[in-house]
């Protein structure tokens, strides 16, 4: 039997507090979204070898982003998921885009290589 | 409140700062950050498609500008929406650590409206293409 509280907030059970599977489940999410910016970087290869590097190098970032401890003691005030990591991922799908956008418009096509 | 004010908001640092409420349970903030990278890969998978439109298709017949029609937008659109998705997740955390109802969500919209004027673009195009 749990206490009352309110939706969104932890019950007084330590169980209840676990997150359980919760955590690898995010942790799995943080890889594949590693291997969606490995996969950007790859076709971004085809049209541009320095701007597909460079977000390659940005995978295993974005990866070690999301295993940066969450175990830490929350201080008050301070959500358990650091704003700055997700932070970091939006600013750089922004960059990548400008890049994509530049290379887009301005860039050499391949025409016909999906054929 | 002015919109320096509003995008301020949502710094880092603000929403450190500003967080108020009490810590939700750590499954709902978990749940909260996997709707967040689940949104930035859609809106990567976007970038990566309107840069294989633009870089990788062959040019439509009688329409020049038809790959950038279609690409461009898809790559701006997918940076639209990381930006919306961080956003929610400032939004969402805010809600879930006062115990307040989850704020309305608008990407489901945006998505959808970014699909079906892909569709309805690319349909343009492919027939302009054949009729020419």
């Amino acid at each position: 039997m749990t206490a009352a509280t309110g939706p969104g907030q932890p019950g007084d059970d330590p169980e209840e507090r676990d997150p359980g599977l919760a955590r690898e489940r995010t942790t799995l999410a943080w890889t594949r979204t590693a291997i969606s910016f490995a996969a950007l970087g790859g076709t971004m290869l085809k049209a541009n070898v320095i701007s597909g590097l460079i977000i390659l190098a940005l995978t295993p970032v974005i990866w070690q982003l999301g295993r940066v401890s969450r175990g830490r003691p929350a201080r008050a005030g301070l959500p358990a998921v650091g704003p700055l990591r997700l932070f970091i991922i939006t600013a750089s799908i922004v960059a990548v885009s400008l890049l994509c956008l530049v290379i887009a418009v301005f860039g050499r096509s391949v025409p016909g290589a999906l054929r | 409140m002015s919109w320096s004010r509003r995008l301020a908001a949502y710094l880092p640092r603000t929403v450190e700062r500003d967080a108020g409420g009490t810590e939700p349970d750590p499954r709902f903030t978990f749940a909260n950050e996997r709707t967040f990278l689940a949104w930035s890969r859609t809106a990567l998978a976007l970038v990566v498609a309107g840069l294989g439109v633009v870089q990788l298709l062959p040019p439509f017949p009688g329409v020049p500008a038809g790959r950038h029609l279609l690409g461009v937008p898809l790559i701006v659109l997918g940076a639209v929406l990381a930006v919306a998705a961080y956003a929610e997740w400032v939004r969402n955390q805010r809600a879930l650590r006062r115990g307040e109802p989850l704020p309305r969500s608008i990407l489901p919209w945006l998505l959808a409206a970014t699909v079906t004027g892909t569709a309805v673009i690319a349909a343009v195009v492919l027939l302009v293409s054949a009729l020419r």
